[in-house]
């Protein structure tokens, strides 16, 4: 799991679960607030019809003065209801609002308590019933006791409640999403200088970038100057052990030439001046080899890459000039973004002596071709091919052309050697290399393959 | 023909010198890269043998310079490493071939050969001019189908004549690219060798192959061959 991913799960997690606490605490808390302040409002709607009864003597029973305190209670079906109770829980008295009310009881409470509950009348329908029981003394002395109760439709308070919910979790949504983007982008932000080094790193490996050149910010700095300090060792080694080959190179041949030239002088018996030319051949086959060998750097560990197209088309250009007269015709088909994994000098040498033999066999054609493809264990390899129009390379030959430093054609001086150093490269790399005919031009095809990856 | 080489191994050096003087080549040697840039620019040459690892200059800067200073004679680089990055670098500089030493010395005469025919527009080591004909490789001269005796000097000035046929060339060039540079160049030896080189390839005086433009030099006057019929 990456660490933007990391960072941005736990913190959304934490963020979701503050929130949603949050959200069910004012939820909560705005639903007792809300049913408090209908409790308050009807024991208000209580007091008031208490204030307006009054008991007749005349009659012997309790009566509500009109006009009723809330006009809501005259007219019918308007959600406001109120009805007095005797104590054997008869009806004695109901709002007008309050005909065809179906609820049928209430609770009984203690003198002077009062009593709030939730009922439903025969339909379903929610109402909030809120009752006073009071003992009323006539002027004889009598007493009686009553049931004062109001009933509220619960419809509205339940809009409210409802409104103010969607209200609630419809901003806290938008906050967390707010919240959310604002953390994606501070991730982004912060991490910006991780993925600056991982990118300057790519262009490193693919050779656009000698080094890691930006400045850092203080936390990686540690890490991309030790990098820094990685890749100009590994430079400096390389660069080193090029040279001293390069010195073991220069000192061991001269003296190779100055023997050759030096032996047709000196000596006059033939026999003993071919062995010589023989001799210094094979040194300079075995020196060659080895150190052609030896210079293979193979990949690197940062892995570096070099361009195919223009290092082909170098090749190409300089071996023409050599050979301006065979006139020869080199097709070229190879992607422009196709990379070498791994050094300019390794790619030069493996491709350099592929298509010097090329040159040297064919007759008017050849063709260079590259391309990135699939193995067979799904691997990303490239694959690059060289045909001439040549005589080819017989069957029986192959293995032997392949073998260290041995010459498929005495006559043409440094041909073999140059196939085995080119599959000694290829080893390095880890891929292989096929000699074959080519079908279309008649001549030698080689073929090799290096794992990209 | 006149050629320098640069090569900073003495014992090499004296060797390619004589090997190169007994193919019939003027030959002047120098040791260092600065050395060499600076003969290259002064004097005319036909040719230039350049070892890549010299002192003081690179053999690479040294074909640069010379490059740079338009002087557009053939460059034979040697080079002991062989490594492609070396041969490419300096092919790119302006060099026309390489060699990776060691090399035995017909392998660099035949080299050679060819890239002075090559720079003179021939693609054959057999030179055909009308009934004359010369093989750089053989080094002999043929006049319809016979061969011609001649000394080292007569065959060095029909070559570059021939190679440069159809051109004009001055008694001081043919001088310079025939001898070596302490040579009295007011003697009039040139024109008695032209004298005797006409009569041999010429006895009867009907093909008039050498002529001479007064106050300016010989043209070999025959049109060469087409390569078919060479």
């Amino acid at each position: 799991m990456t660490l933007t991913r990391r960072l941005l799960l736990s913190a959304s997690i934490v963020l979701f679960v503050f929130l949603g606490l949050t959200g069910l605490v004012l939820d909560r808390a705005f639903y007792h607030s809300a049913e408090e302040s209908v409790r308050e409002r009807l024991r208000g709607q209580v007091f008031a019809l208490l204030a307006a009864a009054d008991f007749n003597d005349q009659h012997g029973r309790l009566e509500i003065e009109e006009p009723l305190p809330d006009p809501r209670l005259s007219s019918p079906q308007s959600g406001l209801y109120a009805r007095v109770f005797s104590s054997s829980a008869d009806i004695i008295w109901k709002s007008t609002s309050a005909i065809g009310l179906t609820i049928p009881r209430y609770t009984q409470a203690d003198v002077g308590q009062w009593y709030f509950e939730s009922l439903q009348d025969s339909s379903g329908k929610h109402y909030f019933s809120q009752s006073f029981t009071v003992v009323w003394e006539t002027s004889q002395g009598q007493q009686f006791r009553y049931v004062f109760q109001v009933l509220e439709n619960e419809g509205v308070f339940n809009q409210q409640v409802s409104g103010f919910r969607n209200a609630l979790w419809g901003w806290l949504l938008a906050v967390s999403i707010i919240l959310l983007i604002a953390q994606g982008v501070i991730l982004r932000w912060s991490l910006k200088p991780l993925r600056d080094v991982a990118i300057d790193l790519d262009r490193v490996k693919a050779g656009k970038e000698d080094r890691l050149s930006k400045v850092y910010p203080g936390e990686i700095q540690g890490l991309t100057t030790g990098i820094n300090t990685f890749i100009d060792s590994e430079r400096a080694q390389r660069d080193r052990y090029r040279n001293t080959l390069a010195d073991l190179a220069h000192s061991l041949k001269t003296p190779l030439a100055v023997l050759k030239a030096g032996i047709d002088k000196e000596t006059h018996d033939e026999g003993g001046s071919a062995t010589l030319h023989e001799q210094i051949d094979r040194m300079k086959q075995i020196v060659d080899y080895q150190l052609q060998r030896a210079a293979a750097s193979g990949r690197t560990t940062l892995g570096t890459s070099v361009p195919l197209l223009p290092n082909i088309e170098r090749l190409v250009a300089s071996l023409q000039k050599v050979h301006l007269e065979k006139r020869i015709q080199c097709d070229i088909a190879i992607d422009s973004q196709l990379v070498f994994p791994g050094e300019e000098g390794d790619l030069l040498e493996l491709t350099g002596n592929l298509l010097e033999n090329a040159f040297k066999w064919a007759k008017l054609r050849i063709r260079v071709s590259a391309a990135a493809q699939m193995s067979p264990e799904h691997e990303k390899i490239l694959r690059m091919t060289v045909e001439d129009d040549g005589i080819g390379i017989p069957l029986s030959r192959r293995d032997e052309v392949l073998q260290r430093g041995k010459r498929a054609d005495e006559s043409v001086s440094g041909h073999g050697i140059g196939l085995s150093v080119v599959q000694d490269i290829v080893n390095v790399y880890g891929g292989s290399l096929q000699i074959d005919s080519s079908k279309d031009l008649g001549g030698a095809k080689l073929v090799v393959f290096i794992p990209l990856q | 023909m006149r050629l320098l080489l640069i090569e900073d191994d003495e014992a090499l050096r004296q060797q390619l010198v004589t090997t190169l003087v007994d193919a019939g080549f003027v030959v002047e040697e120098a040791c260092d890269g600065e050395e060499g840039l600076y003969q290259g620019k002064e004097y005319p040459y036909d040719l230039a043998v350049v070892d890549l690892g010299l002192p003081k200059l690179s053999g690479i800067e040294v074909i640069k310079g010379w490059r740079q200073a338009d002087k557009g004679f053939p460059v034979l680089i040697l080079t002991a490493r062989g490594r492609w990055q070396e041969k490419v670098e300096g092919l790119e500089a302006g060099a026309d071939d390489y060699m990776v030493k060691p090399f035995s010395p017909e392998e660099l005469l035949a080299r050679i050969r060819a890239l002075l025919r090559r720079a003179t527009g021939w693609s054959q080591s057999q030179l055909q001019c009308g009934p004359v004909g010369l093989d750089m490789t053989a080094q002999t001269v043929m006049v319809d189908g016979a061969k011609v005796d001649m000394t080292a000097f007569e065959y060095r000035i029909l070559e570059f004549l021939m190679l440069h046929a159809g051109e004009v060339i001055s008694k001081v060039d043919l001088t310079e690219h025939i001898y070596q540079q302490d040579f009295d160049r007011d003697s009039n030896v040139i024109e008695v060798l032209v004298g005797r080189l006409r009569k041999k390839i010429d006895p009867n005086n009907e093909h008039k192959p050498i002529e001479t433009l007064r106050g300016r030099g010989y043209r070999f006057a025959i049109a060469r061959n087409t390569e078919s019929t060479a």
